[in-house]
């Protein structure tokens, strides 16, 4: 009877540990996946031909903003309004 | 009890212990391996390799202006230590704070502007920014023909107010009545490459950040990572950047610069006298900008661009103090607004002397 008890317990602490092993090696694989899948994604990102297509995608938006607009004279009234509004909002500000 | 009993609850004892030891090894290990990696993060600075740009450390830290004093002096010391290993040269973060009773506007007449892009060079190599692959610029120069220009001097004081039935109410008519009176960037070029300039027949009208007093970029960042300081410049703490871009979207004049690739910045030409919001060196994926030199201005000195400029065309100030170059501008010269439907109040000013 004692031995058939010892049996079991020798066989569940078996189950156990190996359980434990099983989700060890999982743990150790699910990082490892992450870590590969991150340097996969950080090697894409930095590409530099993809890069530059992306920098020139941006000058030329900033083209498109400045480009087509006016510089309007300014009257001395509207340049005092200016710097009010510009004090104002400062001084509020610190206030 | 009986002896045989004793001897299993002794040997289930052991076995408990066993798998006790083991799980302790477990965690022991797994906290040595923890530490070892940040360790080796830390210790990896000087390497090559462009992870080791930003260190476990750096990573977990929170915004800047919320950390305390003895938080911030580690951040920078971090960022001191890994610039110079990475760099090879004594490298200073500074985090000076901005000065009381000011507020920082610049002006830049357009008459004077020849277009050389001195400013543009000067930028690129004070604020540290990618030298190749490609060139990251703040400053991008137009150049505008100068038939443009819808008023003439001439007809300035030719206008009158029109006299009618009701009354004179002023309306006027004659002279540069109807004409748009300033400059258009219709025809402008942006990437003109002159072997000799000035072009007579052209104006160059630089463009970067207009520094706006309400700027529409703060409002837009979803984390607060850019933000304007007391003396009204327009900042950004890189390390809090998430990199969304919304800023570069909701900025009228398009003067932010998104760091698509890691930035190429050769070791010898590194400026080493930084400031943690200014120019030192920023890594892939944050945004950049103009600050007004914030790193020369916080001391009390001019912008690069300012220093470079061989004609004089660019002014820089103190808007509360009347003495001041930009008040002086905006009191005597025919100062131009630029894109001022946004309201976004900037405190760049472009002006003819």
């Amino acid at each position: 009877m004692h031995k058939h008890i010892k049996e079991v317990s020798v066989i569940k602490e078996d189950n156990s540990r190996r359980s434990f092993f099983k989700k060890a090696a999982a743990a150790v694989g699910l990082v490892a996946a992450a870590g590969y899948t991150k340097n996969v994604i950080s090697k894409s990102s930095s590409s530099t031909g993809d890069a530059g297509a992306k920098y020139a995608a941006d000058i030329a938006s900033q083209e498109k903003a400045v480009l087509g607009n006016q510089l309007i004279l300014m009257t001395d009234d509207e340049k005092k309004q200016r710097l009010d509004a510009l004090l104002n909002c400062h001084y509020q500000e610190i206030a | 009890m009986s002896k045989e009993k004793i001897e299993g609850l002794k040997e289930a004892e052991e076995v408990q212990q066993g798998r006790r030891e083991f799980l302790k090894n477990v965690c022991v290990s797994s906290v040595a391996g923890l530490v070892a990696t940040s360790t080796s993060a830390e210790a990896s600075v000087d390497a090559t390799n462009p992870d080791a740009d930003v260190t476990v450390a750096e990573f977990f830290q929170g915004h800047f202006i919320l950390m305390s004093e003895e938080e911030k002096q580690k951040a920078i010391a971090r960022l001191e230590k890994r610039y110079s290993a990475q760099y090879k040269k004594k490298t200073t973060v500074s985090n000076t704070p901005a000065p009381d009773g000011v507020l920082f506007g610049y002006a830049l007449d357009i008459s004077k502007c020849i277009g050389c892009r001195r400013c543009v060079h000067a930028c690129v190599k004070e604020n540290n920014q990618s030298r190749h692959d490609p060139e990251v610029q703040w400053i991008q120069v137009m150049k505008m023909p100068k038939g443009n220009i819808a008023f003439t001097a001439e007809n300035l004081d030719k206008g009158y107010p029109e006299k009618s039935e009701f009354g004179d109410y002023g309306v006027q008519v004659g002279g540069n009545a109807y004409k748009t009176a300033g400059l258009s960037t219709e025809d402008a070029q942006n990437y003109y490459n002159d072997d000799l300039v000035p072009d007579r027949d052209f104006f160059y009208m630089p463009v970067q950040c207009q520094q706006c007093e309400k700027p529409p970029c703060v409002k837009a960042c979803p984390v607060r990572a850019t933000f304007r300081d007391h003396a009204g410049v327009v900042l950004i703490d890189y390390n809090w950047c998430i990199g969304c871009r919304m800023c570069q979207l909701a900025c009228p004049y398009h003067a932010r610069r998104f760091n698509w690739g890691e930035p190429n910045l050769p070791a010898e030409e590194m400026n080493p006298k930084t400031h943690y919001f200014g120019n030192r060196p920023r890594m892939r994926g944050v945004m950049e900008k103009c600050t007004f030199c914030v790193q020369r201005t916080r001391e009390g000195r001019n912008p690069a661009c300012l220093e470079a400029c061989p004609v004089g065309a660019r002014k820089f100030g103190n808007l509360l103090d009347p003495e001041s170059d930009v008040r002086r501008v905006l009191a005597t010269k025919r100062v131009f607004r630029f894109k001022e439907e946004y309201g976004t109040y900037p405190k760049f000013f472009y002006y003819i002397g």
